[in-house]
């Protein structure tokens, strides 16, 4: 069962918690300039050190769509799905610690978890980070900390994130405000997919933007704590509708989850949109017929390249694509997925 | 019911606040509770742990990172990196090392950069395992100093004898 397939702490607000750590090999130039033999020497190495428990996806050999949906179920960067030359994926069976053997970086760790779990994201990718300190010798300076291709990294090189679902913020537009003020304390706000992406479903990503100068504990404190004020905020703003307002949020909900039981097409915005208003109705007890993970694992499969990948046909153009969302969504929504069933 | 502020829109929110013991609400539209709340709303706690933006600074890392603080040493640096055989030219160029040895190599040069980005040169926090045990002596000591000097300051004399004490044992280790 993959991460997003389990319900996580705090749910209602939070989608997912990520730590990743860029890590270098010494004696090795960093990505530009790396011969094509000593790119395979860093894979080789890093595969030997991870020992054997580790799914390997080859990067080299990996069609577009394979690798497009990697990226949509976060397991890879844009980045990495699109570059050249050597590099490899090293995963777990349920794709919740991974490593990006040549990414900017020679190594990026990283482990994901459902729900608010920064620490003991932070412990599981701090035990695949020792098991890889032990068999390879990692650049390290005393004063600058981990060595790695961009100074911005340098320090812990470890960027923590917390991905957000924050639909009441949104519309009371406080989203710019909210991101400028955690700007102030050294946090950053993306989208679902990162550094360049735009937000989607109202889902927000807030990540230290500060590696060098604070200890790991420090970070993920301090990101803690801000995750909770927002998440104070968000439930408040979500509890504060009332009258006819509330009634039609209902109405809302209640409309999205029936264009997504029985519409014949569905386009990824849609989805989206729908998405982001049935989420909220499960968060406000609107909906107990579908759960939270259901809806999450839905919004991974029915990515355009995830979609396809799990049809097992080849590419489809957008219409057929999006007839395929729709049965996909109508199965897992009126079939095995109810709750209670 | 319409929003007691612009008495336009509807009112979708519940504004409420209780300020020592002074209470009152106000039901509000999502432009007003916008336009009221936003400098309130988080104001509380994430802004008491004011430290420097960096959001600006991201803006600027295409045009070469290096290069970014006005401080940095000029081009004309004639060393090369033993790792690479990068030059500073070059990295002033790229905006990224070439390896990990050119940290060392240009060190000098990087500082100011590093501080820009990240308002400290000095890493605190994990180590490679093997490096552990040295840099939690170095921790340690830095701390020692820390107290040290505040000892004295505080005019605790005892105290500084013992901390002195420590950090000579420490260092002899």
């Amino acid at each position: 069962m993959a991460w997003y397939q389990v319900k996580g702490n705090d749910s209602d607000v939070v989608f997912s918690s990520r730590i990743r750590f860029a890590r270098n090999l010494t004696g090795y130039r960093f990505e530009r300039g790396l011969s094509t033999e000593d790119a395979n020497a860093i894979v080789e190495k890093i595969e030997k050190a991870l020992g054997g428990e580790y799914v390997k996806t080859d990067m080299t050999v990996l069609s577009a769509t394979k690798a497009a949906s990697l990226v949509e179920q976060h397991l890879i960067s844009r980045d990495f799905a699109a570059k050249n030359g050597p590099h490899a994926l090293f995963r777990n069976d349920n794709k919740s610690l991974s490593v990006m053997a040549l990414e900017e970086d020679h190594i990026r760790l990283q482990c994901i978890l459902p729900g608010l779990a920064l620490r003991d994201a932070f412990q599981f990718a701090c035990e695949c980070d020792d098991r890889l300190d032990e068999a390879l010798d990692i650049a390290y300076d005393e004063t600058l900390g981990y060595l790695t291709h961009c100074p911005t990294n340098l320090g812990t090189g470890m960027r923590a994130s917390v991905m957000l679902f924050l639909p009441a913020l949104k519309q009371a537009r406080m989203i710019p405000s909210l991101s400028h003020q955690i700007s102030k304390i050294g946090l950053t706000m993306r989208g679902l997919y990162g550094e360049g992406s735009e937000p989607s479903g109202c889902l927000y990503q807030i990540s230290n933007q500060v590696t060098l100068g604070s200890s790991e504990e420090d970070i993920l404190h301090k990101l803690e704590e801000t995750v909770q004020s927002i998440m104070e905020k968000e439930r408040t703003l979500r509890s504060s509708v009332t009258g006819e307002a509330a009634l039609r949020r209902a109405d809302r909900i209640h409309r999205a989850e029936g264009t997504l039981r029985y519409a014949t097409m569905l386009s990824s915005e849609e989805f989206f949109s729908l998405y982001t208003d049935l989420k909220l109705g499960i968060a406000l007890g609107e909906i107990d017929s579908i759960t939270d993970e259901t809806l999450n694992t839905l919004l991974i499969n029915v990515l355009p390249a995830t979609l396809t990948e799990n049809a097992g046909t080849a590419p489809k153009n957008g219409a057929e694509r999006d007839l395929e969302r729709a049965a996909f969504v109508k199965k897992a929504l009126g079939g095995s997925c109810l709750k209670n069933e | 019911m319409k929003c007691e502020h612009c008495n336009v829109n509807d009112a979708t929110f519940l504004y409420e606040e209780n300020i020592n013991g002074n209470k009152r609400s106000l039901r509000l539209c999502a432009d007003c509770a916008a336009k009221l709340q936003a400098g309130k709303l988080f104001g509380d706690g994430i802004e008491a742990l004011s430290i420097p933006s960096f959001a600006k600074m991201q803006e600027n890392f295409l045009d070469g990172l290096f290069g970014f603080s006005p401080k940095h040493p000029s081009a004309s640096t004639q060393k090369a990196c033993p790792g690479c055989g990068a030059s500073w030219a070059e990295l002033l160029q790229k905006g990224k090392a070439f390896c990990p040895t050119c940290y060392t190599t240009f060190g000098e040069e990087l500082q100011p950069t590093v501080r820009s980005l990240h308002g400290n040169v000095t890493h605190v926090g994990r180590a490679p395992a093997g490096r552990r045990a040295q840099k939690e002596k170095r921790d340690r000591l830095a701390t020692l100093k820390t107290e040290l000097a505040k000892a004295i300051s505080e005019e605790k004399f005892e105290d500084a004898a013992k901390l002195r004490d420590e950090i000579r044992t420490l260092e002899k280790e």
